[in-house]
């Protein structure tokens, strides 16, 4: 280990290089992105793949599995493994529920992070201070929370007020929901208690290529937003700028790559991964508690469907990165939308998108003189094609495994340039380095 | 024999360890007979298995429960209710029947389909006790000693979906299924035939069902189902039905925010406490009788009267039918009844899939 680190100094500021994302590429990327997509539906008629409702739903679901993925990032910086993210969620929906429905919704936020940071708190004296296998402890407490949870939510929802309010062994009193604003003028929000025009919403049902998709990604993003979203998202640069601009992110991130050294230099390596941790299961409670205060109105038994796992996922997606998890988020988020809104017709439209898209990583690869890589990515494209003009549908069974599916192809592409912090899931024991 | 008890004994205590404190809300024995259960007087002992959720769903499972405690009011019974886990096998679900069935609890009832094949094969090992199986697999049981339950979703369903079509003002309708199973597709089957019966130019949107197998989550999940009834929203309907067990009450919350009508399930969800700040927004409920089911199945043991085989429990017997609480459909119940009436006298066959 010792000598790996020493061999490859491992960069702690990862420098904008040749294998960094620089804002003008992203942003130029994501227009040309939205460009063929406006294409695509014009040709198909499939309106709902720009749609407002569809990018405002994509948003919604995808919040809870960024938070997921951010915790997942805050735990696996200071190098612990955190796979108990479902386990915190689960606590922080309990949580949160149990003081939403007595305080209201923003009270559930704090208690449900509250709850969720307990279970960090749990993990870290596990995994740090008794070094116990970081996916065992985890493991646990994805069976604890799911069983803690199931106990306490028969012991106190399944009586007296409670259970007069909807409560029950399985659910939760209904938690009022978090208030939802949109931009006046643009999207139809009030300015107080005049109904604005909503002149994107008037733009997005002209069905105009590239404007009116454009006014549709925007609504989505500006109608209708729960106030509990505009924190979620800000938490991403949020996290961006604590763990790559200041003193304790730098020394968080020093214990994931090299512990010893970071010992050797003073920091107490131990706290570091202890502050990680809880922050990592705060942030999976705040997932649960917009599970219960926006996503559905109270808690209910299994409600989280293996959400912090996917957050898992997105966060490798994104390399580790706050801005690549989000982006990983979004599309998990917008392939559950599209399963959830329109279905079989809408995925059908993809295929026409993905096939187009294959086609031109296809010559790329092929003008870099990878010739495999780009025949093989001909080929892709070429049945995506022929499936889409075989048929008019995609099958439901299908349409439910979009994301996991674009998770995979995308990872297995990607794979290459994926690092992860060097002295992740390992078990650092003080000044025990050999 | 008493090895076999022990093991099986043994199993249930480590899965109940593996779920950690919650013992999954399960084991619960009460004993109305006030006495000792060695009691000469002729006291029923009925067990009773849940499916996943159990006692305190707020639906299916509770459903049964109602018709135990109704049993429990009107005779002297003795019961002891268990509950599944997600994602269990089937061994542990026999596990369970034959913990029951050895504990000397006669009758014994499995709530949900997937105690049908359980059932079926524990009964051959325990031919005096007596089991009912309810929403029977395929409708199809066998053995001298059990009794399939089944229940026609689809003549229910066919009733709220005239009712949906009759009071849509857009003309477009929906409906949003939980999980992509055949039991499911018996209510959006009947709810589309009856929308065209009563509006032939009806726009019924494709069924949309939150998950498909073997992940369950589509009827745990409300967040999914609240999105799936936006998308339907966007695209028109105006009243929404769904059989999507809990997801659904994210269905109704969001329907009824947004002043639309949803349709529920199961039981009469007008009077659900979780739903009460959106009750003006349900137009009506597919009550689905399971009380009536173990009611009868338990009354009929008491009185010698057990046959085995499969009972129908349809609009002919109430077993299904719709909910009229919020006074909603209460302008068009002549011409809801008059399907009722062609339906049951099978004069009108409604499709099943």
């Amino acid at each position: 280990m010792s000598t790996t680190a020493l061999a490859e100094p491992v960069p702690l500021r990862a420098a904008p290089g040749p294998g960094g994302f620089r804002l003008s590429r992203v942003l130029l990327f994501a227009a040309a992105l939205l460009a063929l997509l406006s294409l695509v539906r014009v040709i198909t008629g499939a309106d709902d793949i720009t749609s407002s409702g569809t990018v405002g739903a994509a948003l919604r679901l995808a919040v809870p599995i960024g938070l997921a993925a951010l915790g997942g990032l805050w735990a696996e910086r200071s190098g612990v493994v955190n796979i108990g993210l479902e386990g915190m969620m689960i606590l922080g929906t309990w949580t949160g529920a149990w003081a939403g429905y007595q305080w209201g919704p923003w009270a559930g936020v704090v208690v449900g992070i509250i709850g969720g940071a307990l279970g960090g708190l749990l993990h870290a004296a596990a995994t740090v201070t008794f070094g116990v296998d970081h996916i065992v402890s985890g493991v646990a407490i994805n069976i604890l929370g799911l069983g803690l949870t199931q106990f306490l939510a028969g012991l106190l929802f399944d009586t007296g007020e409670a259970k007069a309010l909807g409560g029950g062994p399985r659910q939760s009193p209904p938690v009022d929901a978090i208030k939802t604003v949109s931009l006046p003028v643009l999207s139809g929000g009030d300015i107080f208690g005049w109904r604005s025009p909503d002149a994107l919403g008037w733009l997005e049902r002209r069905h105009w290529l590239l404007v009116s998709d454009l006014a549709g990604l925007l609504r989505g993003l500006t109608a209708g937003i729960s106030l509990l979203t505009l924190v979620a998202v800000a938490l991403v640069p949020i996290t961006f700028f604590v763990l790559w601009r200041t003193r304790f992110g730098l020394r968080v991130r020093s214990c994931g790559e090299s512990p010893y050294a970071a010992e050797s230099l003073g920091v107490s390596v131990y706290r570091m991964k202890y502050a990680a941790v809880v922050i990592s299961g705060a942030c999976a409670g705040l997932a649960g508690a917009f599970l219960v205060t926006v996503a559905s109105p109270l808690y209910q038994d299994g409600q989280t469907g293996g959400r912090g796992y996917i957050g898992l996922a997105a966060m490798i997606f994104g390399n580790w990165r706050p801005g690549g998890l989000a982006g990983g988020a979004m599309l998990f988020g917008y392939a559950d939308a599209m399963n959830l809104r329109s279905g079989g017709e809408s995925v059908h439209a993809l295929l026409l998108f993905v096939a187009v898209l294959l086609a031109i990583i296809a010559v790329w690869q092929w003008q870099r003189g990878r010739r495999s890589a780009g025949a093989i990515a001909f080929v892709a494209a070429a049945l995506l094609l022929i499936w889409y003009w075989q048929s008019d549908t995609v099958p439901g069974e299908l349409v439910s495994f979009t994301p996991h599916l674009t998770t995979l192809l995308v990872l297995s592409l990607a794979s290459q340039r994926l690092r992860m912090p060097a002295a992740d899931g390992l078990i650092y024991r003080r000044g025990e380095e050999r | 024999m008493r090895r076999g008890m022990r093991i099986t004994a043994a199993v249930l205590a480590s899965a109940m360890l593996t779920l950690g404190a919650a013992g999954c809300g399960g084991k619960k024995t009460t004993s109305d007979s006030g006495g000792a259960g060695g009691e000469a007087k002729k006291t029923l002992k009925v067990g009773l298995a849940y499916d996943i959720g159990g006692r305190g769903d707020q639906s299916f499972n509770d459903a049964a429960a109602r018709g135990l405690d109704r049993v429990k009011s009107e005779l002297n019974i003795q019961t002891k209710e268990l509950s599944a886990k997600p994602d269990e096998p089937d061994s542990d679900k026999e596990a369970r029947l034959k913990l029951l069935a050895s504990g000397g609890f006669n009758p014994v009832v499995g709530v949900g389909f997937a105690y049908t094949a359980p059932i079926t094969k524990v009964a051959k090992d325990f031919p005096n006790t007596k089991f009912l199986v309810v929403d029977a697999d395929q409708c199809k049981v066998s053995g001298a000693n059990v009794e399939g339950a089944c229940f026609s979703e689809e003549q229910g369903s066919f009733l709220v979906g005239a009712a949906a079509a009759l009071k849509s003002k857009t003309g477009t309708i929906g409906f949003i299924g939980g999980v992509n199973v055949p039991l499911i597709h018996k209510f959006w089957a009947g709810y589309e035939a009856g929308a065209k019966a009563a509006k032939p130019d009806i726009k019924v949107l494709p069924a949309k069902y939150l998950t498909q197998p073997p992940n369950f989550n589509g009827f745990k999940d409300p967040a999914l189902g609240s999105d799936a009834a936006k998308g339907q929203l966007d695209a028109g309907a105006d009243v929404i039905y769904h059989a999507a067990g809990g997801a659904g009450i994210g269905v109704i919350k969001t329907v009824g925010a947004a002043q639309k009508l949803a349709i529920g399930v199961d039981s009469d969800q007008y009077n659900q406490p979780a739903v009460a700040n959106v009750k003006d927004f349900i137009l009506t409920s597919m009550v689905k009788r399971v009380d009536v089911a173990v009611f009868d199945f338990v009354k009929a043991v008491a009185d010698n009267t057990f046959t085995a085989g499969t009972k129908k429990y349809d609009l002919s017997n109430d077993g299904v039918g719709y909910a009229t609480s919020g006074g909603k459909v209460d302008d068009i119940k002549a011409k809801l009844d008059q399907y009722k009436q062609e339906i049951s006298s099978g004069q009108l066959k409604v499709p099943t899939s």
